[in-house]
């Protein structure tokens, strides 16, 4: 058997693909050898640690062969069964949008009716009429992913451009800027180097609401479980806050506190109380670097507004937590060296998905700033970044602008939108569906922190409003919230047009008027580095999360499957319909576009373009003495900032709040938004808007907490790895349908006559969702725990806003936003019932026919989804690709 | 040569990295060294999870990745006909497929349940320690002969995982598993296996201690001493910065008193059971 080995990188990390006849035989991380530059080593405690030979992915990286040849996989183009190109757009089914099936249609007949509608709507009320926006992370690399090849597309295009909010991370973009700057680290902390310091020096982490083992520093993979191993080694004490018992936290926690949802804030003003009434916080360093911090120990201590002292006993009535344990956790983080931080890189976590998010996220930096952040073992840093890096090899990461066929010097033309008129993706089901909305910022605002408050309208006056949607990647209806809100969108006849190009059914493809069946990036060529997300307002040298610095050639393993094809080819086919595919092209095949990001890099200079494609990857080496930038040491030692993401007044030795220091009063908010109740120029506890004190908890007890899955990206590999739905902490398999796991206290279960293992409803004035009950101690009696983003979107009666059994969480999740000025969304604010569940259990999946009938349609003798998930298809599938390759060859 | 992998439960965070690639190699690919595994239903390698405790206030959760322990002296060989199972020189245990085919026995002779029966192909099915890429001159070639391993130790992160030469003391394995607490499964306890499993915990006992309830304070620095009553075994704790203490590796089902003391107040008594593992409350302690 002819056996070939080619690599490639997906969200979960870099991969060997090792394929024989035409089809994957298997995956496996890439193992280096002895050519392959030495790792580094660093010596702490008498120890030397040095990270293992290879690069650890994570498991859902493992299953890219899976998702390749998966049962879920579009594989030819698709048009609604119903759908009537009307010439006015008008009458055109758009209710049936979900429920319908689908035709297979030819590549051109698919192709040429997206040209002529995009060219329809554009003549007919303006370029701005087009929307278009992306998923997240189902491919990776600089050319395929979204900001690269959809953006060139659009751009030249023109079109209403939808801002994406930031997602998981709101209260700490929406919140530390006003604390401390990095606005342009989207307001996460700056962690170069912390893994040596914290190997040196840390005696105690705090992981509040961070389940290291489960965001795996974004999309590092595996590569930093190690280094948590060797802190426990050494004796390290592991703090986990957070309302689940975490996967990290019941393996390597020395002690758990869950709050009740929503309350972490009142938790940091207890610790805060305990610290200023027993002197346990570093007042040198305070009067030196905090702001107006008396005003806010006032208010801490019952001399401020509110006369309320926020004494542990306090605390333990809004967080559950007990007065004595609050005082015991205050002392142990008060005396010791300690660090720690928030979910996936320090900056993130479920905490900051709440209505009290922005409060949550400045008071944690708030309390770092009391024990003297950036001394030795003293700083914000969770465990997942900060490994040594050579910082002078350059490589870009999908956010540069530099790293982009979108612009120069990448393309040899920018591509430039015409359009100025904007949308917001949270709120775009309500700007659809009410034909106006207004809101604040710009997203991401990595520009400065008064993008914050720019002020949109939508329509813009002088503009029309959309009414064609080309949707890229379909994981919103899993992972945006109130997920029937985007229900009521698809249906709505304002859209005359939808198009979805994915390669996966996901949920919101089933909406769309014309499917285009894109193919995976191992069947495509790509260039990438693990983990980089770049610098262009993002949060920079994310890389530092692996324990090597990879970069890929992701080479095609196989031909595209089916007739699915890659992006660039589907965008430069339409392109061509509307007249400037030499435009869009510049001459480029995919192949000879990554070579340009090998030539515009610093890759160029290190390994040649033979050899780098011949061996598949490029590990930057460290240099022996490596350059060390530890993060915030600049500011605690009084001299210019020298860390690789600094902003230049940093270099005077300040931070980037209006004073340059830790601002315990806002002074930017209190000049731009001083009259916000939701985000105060002190950043205060505040009750929920949907929590405990709400009227609503009266009818719905529960807090449901969803955060970043486990098992999952996105909803992009729990719905298509079927050797995930056996995963008993994840999903059990009835009669056909993986049921996502919910987790309830075993009184509460008892309570409502609930079994492990039973059929539950969760459920309220939003939806409800069956899932599967495991009846566990971690969580506590007042949180029901189902991981967000998991779900395989799976209404009952589809296109309708009826029970899921998918597992799609989000249907329960409030669509509003934290605040009027505060655009960020809160889905761990969430109020519901529970019940057990007694009605009849579904068969299957409710879209696998519509599947079934289109691939029947393609080839009499097509597998059907069942037989794929559960029967021999999968072997079938590749023999008969097998056979069809063999017979090529003889011809 | 006896080769073999070790597995420690400690550093295995149960991120099934084993388990996908051990699906990846063997779902849908039969060899002559095994039928494939069918894409549901069976789990060669398989991740035991238990919860440990009983109370919210102190939950650990045991996490044991569990391929089959190709036994020195296999009972699934036992029950086979026909050499239908067999053990090889390096000690690897294979059914082969085809023999196999109707012999349920073999199945239901395993103690771990680590060999599945498939119903429709009548086959009995378990790991084969990857037998078929460690015989394979080609596999991993172009990376050489000492980088091939069993396909769930590759994916392994953490050196949770580790394969080697049982018979030499100077391999990987070994040192891992001389450095460990060997921790033999309760199924195949007096059983010499070819897959070790380390540091399987056993019970723990836990509790916080705080000081008069209205001074709601936690108690750091009291001694706990546990006693066993039939064998007079002791275990001894002391409760850290958060009034908590733990001892774990405790013997099974065992009835055990605990004495609570911190000078200056009244020592406290309780008794347990370890059945499984408990949480015996949160303890306050009165003024002597």
């Amino acid at each position: 058997m002819a056996e070939k080995i080619t690599h490639s990188i997906c969200v979960g990390g870099p991969i060997a693909i090792h394929t024989e006849d035409g089809v994957i035989r298997r995956v496996r991380p890439i193992v280096f050898n002895e050519t392959d530059p030495k790792g580094w080593t660093i010596k702490a405690r008498g120890k030397e640690f040095t990270p293992h030979r290879k690069t650890s992915p994570a498991f859902i990286a493992l299953t890219e062969k899976n998702r390749a040849y998966s049962y879920d996989r579009i594989r030819y183009p698709m048009i609604r069964e119903d759908f009537v190109e009307t010439p006015d757009g008008q009458n055109r089914n758009t209710d049936n949008r979900g429920k319908s099936g689908y035709r297979k249609a030819t590549w051109d007949e698919a192709l040429s009716l997206v040209a002529r509608e995009i060219k329809r709507v554009q003549d007919t009320y303006g370029k701005e009429s087009v929307t278009a926006i992306t998923s997240s992370h189902h491919s990776w690399g600089l050319l395929g992913y979204k900001l690269s090849t959809f953006a060139r597309f659009f751009r030249m295009l023109g079109y209403t451009q939808i801002l994406d909010n930031p997602d998981s991370w709101e209260g700490f973009t929406w919140g530390c800027p006003h604390t401390y700057g990095y606005h342009w680290r989207l307001g996460g902390t700056e962690a170069f180097d912390l893994l040596e310091d914290a190997l040196k020096n840390v005696e105690t982490m705090i992981m509040w609401s961070h389940d290291p083992d489960t965001t795996r520093g974004g999309y590092a993979g595996n590569e930093s479980t190690m280094w948590r191993h060797w802190l426990d080694d050494l004796g390290v004490q592991f703090i986990y806050i957070d309302p689940f018992n975490n996967f990290s936290s019941v393996k390597q926690a020395d002690k758990w506190f869950g709050p009740r949802p929503g309350t972490d804030a009142a938790l940091c003003e207890g610790i805060a109380y305990v610290w200023l009434t027993e002197g346990l916080y570093d007042k040198e360093y305070i009067a030196k670097h905090a702001h107006r911090f008396d005003e806010w120990a006032d208010y801490i201590l019952g001399n401020g507004a509110d006369r309320l002292a926020k004494t542990p006993k306090w605390c333990e009535n809004e967080t559950g937590i007990p007065a004595a344990d609050i005082k015991a956790l205050a002392r142990r983080w008060g005396t010791t060296k300690t660090m720690g931080g928030s979910g996936l890189r320090g900056g993130f976590g479920g905490v900051c998905r709440t209505a009290n998010g922005t409060e949550f996220a400045r008071l944690m930096v708030q309390l770092f700033a009391m024990q003297g952040m950036g001394k030795p073992g003293q700083n914000i840093w969770s465990g997942t970044t900060g490994a040594p890096m050579d910082y002078n090899f350059w490589f870009g990461g999908y956010s540069d602008p530099l790293s982009q066929i979108a612009n120069q010097p990448i393309a040899d033309k920018t591509a430039v939108n015409c359009v100025t008129q904007k949308l917001y993706r949270p709120n775009l089901p309500d700007a659809i569906l009410d034909g106006h909305y207004e809101w604040y910022g710009e997203g991401f605002c990595g520009g400065g922190i008064d993008q914050e408050f720019t002020e949109h309208v939508y329509p813009e006056p002088g503009s029309n409003k959309v009414h064609l949607f080309y949707r890229y990647g379909g994981t919103f209806m899993g992972s945006m919230l109130d997920t029937n809100k985007w229900v009521k969108m698809y249906r709505s006849p304002e859209l005359e047009f939808v198009v979805n190009q994915d390669i996966h059914f996901h949920g919101e493809s089933r909406f769309a008027d014309v499917i285009l069946p894109a193919c995976t990036n191992l069947e495509r060529y790509d260039i990438g580095e693990f983990c980089n997300s770049g610098n262009g307002g993002y949060q920079s040298h994310s890389q530092t999360g692996c324990s090597w610095q990879v970069v890929v050639f992701q080479d095609k393993a196989i031909e595209p499957l089916w007739e699915s094809r890659s992006d660039y080819w589907i965008f430069s086919q339409i392109a061509e319909r509307l007249g400037w595919g030499e435009e869009f092209t510049e001459g480029r095949d995919e192949l000879a576009w990554c070579k340009r990001f090998w030539e515009k890099s610093d890759l160029c200079e290190k390994i040649s373009w033979e050899d780098f494609t011949k061996k598949g990857y490029y590990i930057a080496g460290v240099p022996e003495d490596w350059e060390r930038h530890p993060g915030f040491r600049w500011f605690v030692e009084d001299r210019p900032c020298d860390t690789p993401n600094h902003k230049v007044f940093q270099e005077e030795g300040r931070l980037g709040t209006f004073t340059g220091k830790f601002e315990f009063v806002s002074e930017s908010l209190l000049y731009w938004a001083p009259q916000d109740e939701v985000r105060t120029p002190i950043a205060t506890y505040k009750y929920s808007w949907e929590g405990h004190h709400s009227l609503k908890a009266k009818k719905y007890p529960f807090h449901l907490i969803s955060p970043h899955p486990r098992f999952d990206y996105h909803t992009q590999h729990n719905s298509s790895t079927p050797w995930f739905w056996e995963i008993p902490e994840n999903r059990v398999y009835i009669n056909g349908n993986p049921y996502l796991v919910a987790r309830i206290h075993p009184k509460k279960a008892e309570e409502k006559g609930i079994k492990d293992g039973d059929l539950i409803l969760l459920f309220n004035e939003r939806g409800s969702v069956l899932c599967v009950a495991r009846v566990t101690y971690r969580v506590e009696e007042n949180t029901i725990h189902a991981y967000g983003s998991s779900g395989i979107y799976n209404p009952v009666k589809p296109g309708e806003c009826s029970m899921d059994i998918g597992g799609c969480v989000n249907v329960l999740t409030p669509g509003r936003l934290i605040g009027d000025m505060v655009p960020g969304m809160a889905p761990n604010s969430t109020l519901i019932d529970v019940c057990k569940y007694d009605g009849p259990i579904p068969q299957g999946q409710y879209f696998e026919h519509k599947l079934d009938k289109v691939a029947k349609e393609g080839d009499a003798d097509a597998e059907t989804c069942v037989e794929i998930i559960e029967g021999n298809g999968f072997f079938h599938m590749q023999e008969k690709i097998k056979n069809k390759a063999k017979e090529a060859v003889k011809k | 040569m006896r080769l073999g992998i070790a597995i420690d439960s400690k550093a295995c965070m149960a991120c099934y990295c084993c388990y996908t690639a051990c699906k990846d190699e063997h779902c849908g690919y039969d060899t002559k060294l095994s039928a494939s595994q069918p894409m549901m239903g069976q789990f060669w390698m398989d991740i035991r999870e238990w919860e440990r405790g009983d109370d919210s206030r102190h939950i650990k959760v045991a996490t044991v990745p569990t391929p089959c322990s190709h036994c020195a002296d296999p009972a699934c060989m036992k029950a086979a006909k026909d050499g239908a199972v067999y053990k090889r020189d390096d000690g690897i245990v294979i059914i082969d497929p085809v023999k196999a085919k109707g012999q349920k026995a073999i199945a239901d002779a395993c103690p771990l349940g680590a060999i599945y029966w498939n119903e429709e192909k009548q086959l009995p099915q378990k790991c084969n320690m990857c037998a078929e890429l460690l015989d394979d001159p080609n596999y991993l070639s172009y990376l050489g002969a000492e980088y091939k391993k069993p396909r769930c130790v590759e994916a392994c992160p953490n050196g949770a995982l580790v394969f080697g030469d049982l018979d030499n003391p100077e391999s990987e394995v070994s040192k891992i598993i001389a450095k460990n607490r060997v921790t033999q499964l309760p199924e195949l306890e007096g059983k010499e296996t070819n897959v070790v499993h380390l540091n399987v915990p056993t019970v723990f006992l836990s509790g916080t201690v705080y000081y008069p309830e209205e001074m709601e304070e936690v108690c750091v620095g009291a001694k706990i001493k546990i006693t066993c009553r039939k064998s007079g075994e002791v275990f001894e704790a002391i409760t850290n910065d958060f009034g908590d203490w733990e001892v774990e590796w405790l013997p099974k089902k065992e009835n055990v008193e605990i004495e609570i003391v911190k000078e200056g107040y009244a020592p406290i008594k309780l008794t347990a059971l370890t059945d499984t593992d408990h949480y015996l409350g949160m303890t306050y302690l009165t003024k002597a």
